[in-house]
């Protein structure tokens, strides 16, 4: 999903990068003001592992394999689209200038696939999916599979709009596939969740892992 | 494809006077050409301009004393998704392009694929600007490390905070690295992978969601420590990175001076190159 330089023209590329870069501010405002203290250096940290993580080979069936995105799962266990979009903002930075993975004038375009559309997506679907099914690990894997899918979408979307794979064909080829890595970025995301949920519930902030409790009683 | 790190690191060691030169140097040469190779317009002709940015790279790798045979692994672990845009394109029409005329076409059963003249055009102009835009970043990243790449970057005016910020996550990376590699060896002495089809695909996913999840918590306390240390060694909001200015020296300023005027010429040898094509066709 990662868009080399030269698949965008340069104004569009421009563009997005304006966008990534107002989304980029708001991240570093967020880490600054809402994390507890002046962490910005643990979610530098953290950024390396989810590098990390992505390195994982996640079967697909019929021998193909995929990688996680992580935008959602930073998202959801930090609590807030910010911590997607500043993670995914670090790992995309790294992969297009050391690892070439996705260009330097499309990286915008990439942050707002990834990192942007990852973070809200996985949040704040996540936080709607809890409220409607009280469910914690269920709204996780439905919200991650719907970053994946939407990233890709929009990427198609992108790759349309600068003329360069029209735009039918794209939205099937790259929704397809990503819907069917997306279930694993879910089925991945809500296991990795259960684990940490179990491992350090301190970590994870109350509104969360929190889930209305029926009233039995009554 | 954190594995490679290590590899990329090494090249990025050594002592040839590619590697030596300021780091701020490579940036600019290669951020200049890839700014001109993605606004090339879509003209058949790209492939002269193409050719001729191509010549420092070359140089450059060579002098570094890189085989090619490097150069051409490198590429081919990141060409995947982009050789699928470039190759799935010749089947659709491209709108780009008023007319369209098929080249080829072969009957199937139930509809008929085409090939498009085109759009098999449109691919080669795009294969074109695509290898040599990786190309440099292969080299830049091959002949410079990391922290070079960190410091150039600050004193060419990316803001101190992402300074910080990135310069921690490079220095953890090789932590993250090592982590993950644990992770693999694990995996390998319980033989167990991903892809082995003998163990239910239940199993291989919890497995997978599990090492995930710990590599995340992992990682995480790790940033608690490096927070904590950071905290008793006097951080606090506005620390920075500290970055010495270096100003550029009169060899320093000639390089950058000749990369640019060498990107210059190439964008206007395309646009000269395009015009005499056209008005000589015309004629």
């Amino acid at each position: 999903m990662h868009i080399p330089d030269a698949f965008l023209p340069l104004p569009q590329a421009a563009l997005y990068w304006v966008i990534a870069c107002i989304f980029i501010i708001f991240a570093l405002r967020w880490s600054r003001s809402e994390m507890s203290e002046e962490n910005i250096p643990l979610i530098a940290v953290l950024a390396a592992g989810i590098f990390a993580i992505q390195a994982f080979n996640l079967p697909i069936g019929m021998g193909t394999s995929g990688h996680l995105i992580g935008g959602a799962l930073a998202a959801i266990v930090l609590g807030s689209p910010y911590a997607g979009i500043f993670v995914l903002t670090i790992v995309l930075i790294i992969q297009g200038i050391i690892f070439g993975d996705g260009g330097i004038t499309s990286m915008g375009a990439n942050i707002i696939n990834m990192g942007v559309i990852g973070g809200f997506v996985g949040y704040y679907g996540y936080i709607g999916l809890k409220k409607i099914t009280n469910q914690i690990y269920l709204s996780a894997g439905i919200a991650a599979w719907a970053a994946c899918f939407i990233a890709a979408l929009a990427c198609a979307l992108e790759l349309a709009v600068a003329g360069t794979f029209p735009l039918i064909p794209g939205m099937v080829a790259m929704g397809v596939y990503h819907a069917v890595i997306g279930v694993i970025e879910g089925v991945i995301t809500a296991g990795a969740l259960y684990l940490i949920i179990q491992a350090r519930p301190d970590m994870v902030p109350e509104k969360v892992k929190s889930i209305i409790k029926k009233d039995n009683n009554m | 494809m954190i594995e490679e790190i290590y590899a990329i690191e090494t090249l990025a060691m050594g002592t040839t006077w590619v590697h030596r030169l300021d780091a701020r140097l490579k940036i600019i040469l290669v951020f200049a050409i890839i700014i001109v190779m993605v606004s090339c317009p879509i003209r058949p002709e790209v492939w002269i301009s193409g050719l001729i940015a191509m010549i420092p790279c070359a140089v450059l790798w060579l002098s570094a004393k890189f085989p090619l045979g490097t150069y051409a692994r490198r590429l081919f672990l990141i060409l995947p998704f982009g050789l699928f845009v470039i190759v799935f394109q010749v089947f659709y029409p491209n709108q780009l392009f008023e007319s369209v005329t098929i080249l080829y076409s072969l009957p199937l059963v139930f509809f008929s694929i085409s090939i498009y003249a085109e759009s098999l055009l449109f691919a080669q102009i795009l294969l074109v600007k695509f290898l040599v835009c990786i190309s440099y970043i292969i080299l830049l990243s091959s002949t410079t490390t990391m922290q070079d790449l960190l410091i150039g970057g600050r004193r060419l005016g990316l803001p101190a905070e992402m300074t910080l910020v990135i310069g921690l996550m490079v220095r953890y990376l090789f932590v993250a690295a090592g982590m993950f590699q644990r992770v693999q060896n694990m995996f390998l002495v319980r033989f167990f992978s991903p892809l082995a089809t003998h163990l239910p695909y239940r199993y291989r996913l919890s497995v997978l969601a599990y090492a995930t999840g710990t590599l995340f918590l992992r990682s995480y306390e790790q940033g608690e420590r490096v927070y904590m240390s950071m905290l008793c060694r006097g951080y606090g909001k506005d620390s920075y990175l500290h970055v010495s200015n270096k100003p550029f020296t009169k060899q320093e300023w000639m390089f950058v001076v000749c990369s640019l005027v060498f990107c210059i010429g190439v964008m206007v040898l395309q646009f000269i190159g395009t015009e005499i094509m056209y008005t000589m066709n015309f004629a």
